[in-house]
């Protein structure tokens, strides 16, 4: 993925300059002519690194630092100043500023790029360290909302994929809970929000889950709408998940009679592969968000299951698309390329293989569960 | 995240000026609407009209809003979605909760 610098300075072929040296060298480069116009390019992205001229017009590059500085979004992103003044005192000034560093205009191109290209890398290496601790952390402490492996059936087969957004967790989340031989439950939830913050929350979810579902089952029952009402109940009344929501989608598996039961929250449609359909059968839940209302009208829906034919419970990310730099939701488009996939007869490994293809630009982190009669 | 605001009578119309309404936006975003609630404004129009693209983060913020307004008696209207998000919203069921209208003018009228 290319790298994206803002490059702020009032002198036009200064910045062109800069702008050829660093595209030629597999940057990408947004350019501004003052800090106004380089406020405006950051409410739209966040570029990877920022270098910005000292010697401005109505607002100087300190200036522009100091204002960074003060809002969270943008405090971070490393900032180099570009100057042609080499004075101790300017060069102190920045570095108060916690800029990273100084790049005098005289520097020649390939100190320049040596420098950025540092710069950028030990950047990179520090999130890659702190990333892969709290990994390891979450590992040891066995916090996991992806499980290692899918209970194996006599008369299904279950496959499942998630892949991260930016390689960071996200807020899908996938359970398998065989209460015995004959039931299991199938569950996949997204709380909504992206990376950390919501990868924390989907725990809350999950526990919650795995109590409501557990306490049910004692009581022999297996009703998934009462199993839902209770569960948005509870959510409901938690006060530390006031504001924080999620998807439900939960499929009961009956591996006896070769039967299965849905009820959902706010998720998309269930999809069903039938043989000799002309397309993906959905089937939609009533449910609303979990924890939105006390009340939130959970109704299972029961789903007849031939041999051969096979559902899919996905999130949100699934069907995000990014399309000439726009990005949309599409169901429909998503459910064209599944649909054409099983009329090739593909494997659930090649399902996974080219709908997460690199070449679609994902935009959240994407999770699907396929539940084969077999 | 860039919002402007303009007071009809005594609704207020939020117009989310940003076209991609993601995770970046949403918390700041949600502190100025809830700020505006705090004020005292009850019955609220937001303007979808220039979003292009809104992610679970931004509908996670714009159910926040929803559910901290309706027990203060507020009202909330949702106008100008265009046909994916409109798409997002009934895939969803928050088509249930939320009161999505086509213009301004339909809008006005639920007050």
């Amino acid at each position: 993925m290319n790298r994206t610098i803002l490059l702020v300075d009032d002198d036009i072929i200064q910045l062109r300059l800069f702008e050829k040296l660093l595209t030629s060298n597999g940057y990408s480069c947004r350019i501004a002519l003052s800090v106004d116009e380089a406020e405006l390019i950051l409410k739209e992205e966040t570029p990877d690194l920022i270098i910005s001229d000292y010697e401005m017009p109505v607002r100087n590059g300190f200036e522009f630092r100091r204002h960074l500085l003060t809002e969270e979004t943008y405090k971070n992103i490393p900032f180099l100043f570009l100057t042609s003044v080499n004075d101790h005192d300017f060069v102190q000034q920045g570095l108060d500023l916690k800029a990273i560093d100084y790049i005098t205009k005289n520097t020649p191109p390939t100190h320049v790029l040596s420098k950025i290209d540092n710069l950028l890398q030990a950047v990179r290496e520090h999130y890659e360290r702190s990333l892969g601790e709290i990994k390891g952390i979450a590992e040891k402490l066995n916090l996991r909302n992806i499980p290692k492996k899918a209970p194996v059936l006599k008369n299904f087969s279950i496959s499942y994929f998630n892949q991260s957004f930016q390689n960071q967790p996200g807020g899908d989340f996938i359970d398998f809970i065989k209460v015995n031989d004959r039931y299991t439950f199938i569950v996949l939830g997204d709380v909504m929000g992206k990376k950390w913050g919501a990868w924390f929350f989907s725990f809350s979810f999950l526990s919650y889950i795995r109590s409501a579902i557990r306490l049910c089952v004692f009581d022999e029952n297996y009703s998934l709408s009462q199993i839902m009402n209770k569960l948005n109940r509870v959510i409901y009344a938690d006060e530390l998940l006031g504001e924080i929501f999620s998807t439900l989608s939960i499929v009961l598996v009956d591996d006896e009679l070769g039967t299965i039961k849905y009820a959902g929250a706010g998720d998309l449609p269930l999809l069903k592969f039938e043989k000799d359909s002309e397309g993906l059968k959905p089937f939609k839940s009533d449910g609303i968000l979990l924890g939105f209302a006390e009340h939130g009208n959970y109704n299972e829906i029961d789903i007849a299951m031939g041999e051969e034919e096979e559902i899919y419970l996905i999130s949100d990310g699934m069907i995000d698309f990014e399309v000439d730099g726009k990005k949309r939701s599409d169901l429909k488009l998503f459910e064209e390329k599944l649909f054409n996939l099983k009329k090739n007869k593909v494997t659930a490994d090649e399902i996974k293989n080219n709908l997460f293809n690199k070449h679609v630009s994902q935009v959240d982190d994407c999770s699907i569960i396929i539940l084969k009669k077999i | 995240m860039d919002i402007t605001k303009q007071n009809i009578n005594d609704v207020l119309l939020i117009t989310i000026e940003d076209k991609d309404a993601n995770l970046s936006k949403s918390e700041h975003f949600k502190e100025q609407v809830l700020n505006e609630i705090t004020l005292g404004a009850r019955k609220l129009i937001v303007s979808f009209e220039r979003v292009e693209y809104i992610d679970s983060s931004f509908l996670g913020a714009m159910v926040a809003i929803l559910k901290n307004l309706l027990p203060q008696d507020g009202k909330l209207v949702l106008i100008e979605l265009n046909s994916d998000i409109n798409n997002l919203f009934e895939l969803t069921r928050l088509d249930k909760i939320f009161d999505l209208k086509d213009s301004l003018e339909t809008a006005l009228k639920e007050f």
